[in-house]
């Protein structure tokens, strides 16, 4: 057991020894947590919304401002909502939302590429143990379960094609995939058929339980429990067509968030953690600003600011932001060098990332870069810290917590890592 | 670690041998007898289910066997048989059926493609292969070989050239070529062990893998004309490689995982006849290949019975033992016996009490149940294509061929779409998702095709006057046996309920058998 300050009694619950002892027995979906465990976890409410905008947001026209150094670029850094802190002036709104903010300036990461870096990052970089770990949605899903909302634990709003994404599950197998949502439209299916009224559709789920509750009698029952807890998410996502009923969106809303991509895709996340959505995930894509990086940061930071404010003030209004982690991330940062295209490459070394919610410090910059920004200035940060942070923010006691995968214990997280303490509340 | 892991697994061969040599000398006792009495030894008296009832055992094996359930005739007139021969005659009359060469052609491709696409002249391989029942190491060697031996092998090399393309934006992926050569051909996982020496098993070492990798590096598709054809390029030199733990460099030349290293001749002929990739299609699929009959013996034990010997079917070695290691060996052992012949093999199990087991307690204290001891039946989820062909049946399997055939070409993508997992992922153990939830709930096309057409099930059902009747035909024709009574009695009064709503009301109880767990699993 963990004896740190930081960790509150309820997280005390589970044991190592109880995590391990029944891992066997839960042999129908994958051999994983026993299933003590995922309940004890659901009853947990805290929920988690994930920005990924990818290619890679440059640090220095966001989180962590240079102005008038070698590299810093054109834009000014602009005060915010808590005393001394500065963000670039392309965030004026999400300025005004500081003190509500975490920002780790710190961030050192591994790859420069993205196809190496989008997998680490989202994946946490664990120690290699020969599997394919989960993306973080797939991990809390698997980790938490839905909540009481009875709702898919993980949904994806995406720009493109939606569907059921299994490939984020690694090797959880795919059950812990994403219920993507193209250009946040229902999944296929979602609608009742026409010919049914829902007096039918009623009486046809009452005869298939009562069939299935007959036929898992006297006989290991994973296939019926297994169909039960499919038709059940189902049935729960069915009953909240509203979240597709764009008629629903006030006007307000419309105008806080935007009518562009990201601004309707975070409006959907709110919406989908407002209906207790375990974990959501935004995408937004074309980041990778290796040429023409200013006029199209102008654009593309502006197009975050605006949704990514009103998101904040109305978690914090709703006192939603007690119970969801906002995560915003990217695969790295851009380079302070400044190429020939005035584009900024890829950079690890040295990059932000910006979280707020459940159990984080409010206003808070934790970690420094050097007066050029090119390098960490003390304490380097890796994902892997970042992911044990969360994991602690969450209420899942990651010091004790181990994925079976057929036997062989894996830890959530990076062994050599831990949770960053000037981060957590 | 490795020497101790090794010493293991000797101690383990030799206490085997001792164990099942006498057995070896049981002249004349069929191999599914044998197979029950190893059984019989690990589970204790009076824990197991009894034999399967005949409904149970019937629609058991038209799954396994013929890939879909019996019709409601067909059932009705097993169940009415007396013979006593007549489990024995319905599993020979499946294994000599069109659908069993239709049903292992679809098993074997989601097996060995893993839902990478299709072709048709693979699919040709496959069907005439299991019509003919070629044997499983032909039929490896077919899939191996760099040129078609023989006319019935066009289509083979599908297996290679698929996995030599390009797909997204990765790159040709040798690796995982030679990783899917292990796994599906050995048993053996070697994905670890790729870029050193597989930390936690002793026995999966770099240089198997890498020798392997030298053979499978060299190919590329090559013309197609008109099957799929694969193409080397000239090998004239070891691979190297080093260990990521450790930077001494070492060389391998081309090797079969376990097996010896083949010579680079020092000066290629000119011909073009040495082929590296002839060597490995030779020798692999060997019955001197202990591991190549312990995989399909093992494989062909999981189609059967739900769970492998060896679980993950991929991870045979010395520290992931077989729960019954003796019975392994025998089923190994006895493949070889009898040149590889899968349909022989799938005779026996599907004759022996183990397989006939029922998959029901005989009390409610169901914890006692230990599936790995086989002493009840394993509920398997059916795959897409169990799951269409089968829901086919049941509500237009009195319609005409072509009617049928026009419902399963419409209805197979959409199921597979819903049901199947997404490609490059194995199949070996199915679960359903919220997607084959919402897909069996709301969508159009399958509801749709359950409504009342000439001739097909509700349709018949609606001629039907006598309740008792109905219901009888109503169970046969979805889930393969004679309602209880209770059952009967449920249906007569939900139908009496609102008369005036007949077919309205038995398309609802139709379409919650036909979503229920009993209908999707092969129980």
């Amino acid at each position: 057991m963990s004896k740190s300050p930081l960790c509150r009694p309820h997280e005390h619950r589970l044991s190592r020894r109880r995590l391990l002892g029944v891992g066997a027995a839960a042999s129908g979906l994958g051999s994983l947590l026993s299933p003590v465990v995922a309940e004890e976890l659901r009853g947990n409410d805290r929920q988690v919304l994930c920005i990924w905008l990818d290619g890679g947001m440059s640090q220095l026209e966001s989180w962590d401002p240079k102005p008038n150094t070698q590299f810093g670029g054109p834009f000014r850094a602009i005060p915010t909502s808590v005393p001394g802190i500065h963000v670039s002036e392309l965030l004026p709104k999400t300025a005004q939302q500081m003190h509500h903010l975490a920002v780790l300036r710190s961030v050192c990461t591994q790859d420069n590429s993205h196809s190496a870096g989008v997998a680490r990052i989202n994946r946490g970089d664990p120690k290699d143990r020969g599997v394919v770990y989960p993306y973080l949605g797939s991990a809390v899903a698997k980790l938490m379960g839905p909540t009481q909302s009875g709702l898919p634990p993980y949904v994806w709003v995406k720009p493109g094609s939606g569907g059921f994404k299994t490939d984020d599950a690694g090797f959880l197998g795919p059950a812990y995939g994403a219920l993507a949502l193209g250009d946040a439209k229902p999944p296929a299916n979602l609608l009742p058929h026409s010919s049914l009224t829902s007096e039918d559709y009623q009486l046809r789920q009452e005869l298939r339980t009562r069939f299935n509750e007959r036929f898992g009698q006297r006989r290991l029952n994973d296939e019926v429990a297994a169909d039960t807890s499919v038709y059940e998410i189902a049935q729960a996502l069915m009953r909240r067509m509203d979240l597709f009923d764009e008629s629903q969106i006030s006007a307000k809303d419309t105008e806080r968030y935007g009518t562009h991509e990201l601004g309707r895709h975070l409006l959907m996340g709110r919406r989908l953690i407002e209906a207790g959505v375990r974990f959501v995930k935004v995408n937004s894509y074309h980041w990778d600003s290796h040429g023409d990086h200013f006029n199209s940061s102008d654009c593309l930071h502006r197009q975050f600011d605006q949704p990514f404010a009103a998101l904040i003030e109305d978690l914090a209004d709703r006192s939603l932001l007690d119970n969801v982690l906002v995560i915003v991330l990217s695969e790295f940062g851009r380079t302070p060098r400044i190429n020939s295209h005035c584009g900024r490459d890829h950079w690890p070394e040295a990059w932000s990332v910006a979280m707020a919610g459940c159990g984080l410090q409010k206003g808070a910059v934790v970690g420094a870069t050097n007066a050029l920004g090119t390098f960490v200035d003390g304490q380097e940060h890796d994902i892997g810290h970042l992911f044990h942070t969360w994991f602690q923010a969450l209420g899942i006691p990651q010091d004790h917590m181990e994925y079976m995968n057929h036997g062989q214990p894996l830890p959530v997280a990076h062994d050599d890592c831990s949770a960053i303490a000037e981060l957590l509340s | 670690m490795g020497r101790r892991g090794s010493l293991l697994f000797r101690l383990q061969l030799l206490w085997l041998l001792l164990l099942f040599a006498p057995r070896c000398g049981a002249e004349g006792v069929p191999l599914h007898q044998r197979l029950d009495e190893i059984i019989a030894r690990k589970v204790s008296a009076g824990a197991q289910t009894a034999i399967a009832d005949d409904a149970e055992f019937f629609r058991r094996v038209w799954l396994d066997l013929a890939g879909r359930i019996p019709s409601a005739e067909t059932t009705r007139a097993f169940l009415a048989d007396a013979a006593a021969d007549k489990r024995t005659r319905a599993i020979d009359d499946l294994l000599v059926a069109p659908t069993y060469a239709k049903h292992m052609q679809q098993a074997f491709h989601v097996m060995l493609m893993e839902r990478r696409g299709d072709n048709e002249y693979w699919q040709k391989f496959l069907q005439a292969a299991f019509t003919e029942n070629k044997p499983w190491d032909s039929m490896v060697q077919a899939m191996l070989e760099p040129q078609p031996s023989q006319d019935d092998h066009q289509g083979a090399s599908f297996f290679l050239t698929r996995r030599l393309e390009k797909y997204g934006q990765n790159p040709v992926d040798h690796p995982g070529l030679t990783r899917d050569i292990g796994r599906l051909f050995l048993g053996v996982d070697l994905q670890c062990a790729q870029c050193h020496d597989h930390l936690f098993v002793a026995d999966y070492k770099q240089l198997d893998f890498q020798g392997l990798l030298a053979v499978t590096q060299t190919l590329k598709p090559g013309k197609a004309d008109p099957g799929p054809l694969v193409s080397e390029k000239p090998m004239t030199a070891k691979l190297e490689f080093v260990s990521v733990f450790d930077p001494t460099p070492h060389a391998t030349g081309p090797r079969i995982p376990w097996g010896k290293e083949f010579e680079i001749p020092q000066d290629l002929p000119k011909d073009n006849t040495y082929s590296p990739l002839a060597l490995v299609a030779s020798d692999l699929p060997s019955a001197d290949n202990p591991r190549f009959s312990r995989n399909i013996a093992n494989r062909i034990w999981h189609l059967m019975l739900g769970r492998g010997l060896v679980e993950p079917l991929d991870s045979h070695h010395a520290d992931n033992p077989p729960t019954h290691p003796e019975l392994l060996e025998l089923l190994a052992a006895e493949i070889v016996e009898h040149q590889f012949d899968l349909k022989w093999l799938f005779r026996e199990i599907a004759l022996s009490d183990t397989y006939q087991r029922s998959s029901r307690w005989p009390d409610a204290d169901v914890q006692n149940v230990e599936q790995q001891q086989y002493n009840v039946a394993i509920p398997r989820r059916l795959s897409a294509e169990q799951t269409l062909d089968s829901f086919v049946q049941a509500i237009a399997g009195s319609t005409p061929e072509s009617a049928q055939a026009e419902i399963l070409s419409r209805l197979n993508p959409l199921f597979v779409a819903a049901l199947a997992s997404p490609a490059r992922e194995h199949e070996d153990h199915r679960h359903p998702s919220v997607q084959s939830a919402l897909f069996f709930a709301n969508d159009g096309d399958l509801l749709a095709s359950m409504e009342r057409q000439q001739g097909n099930l509700i349709d018949r059902l609606m001629t039907i006057k006598d309740d008792v009747s109905l219901a009888d035909e109503l169970y046969l024709a979805i889930v393969s046996r004679l309602p209880s009574d209770q059952e009967r009695t449920e249906l007569i009064s939900f139908l009496a309920e609102q008369t005036d709503q007949r077919e309205a009301r038995l398309l609802h109880w139709m379409w919650a058998m036909l979503a229920s767990t009993e209908f999707h699993v092969n129980h």
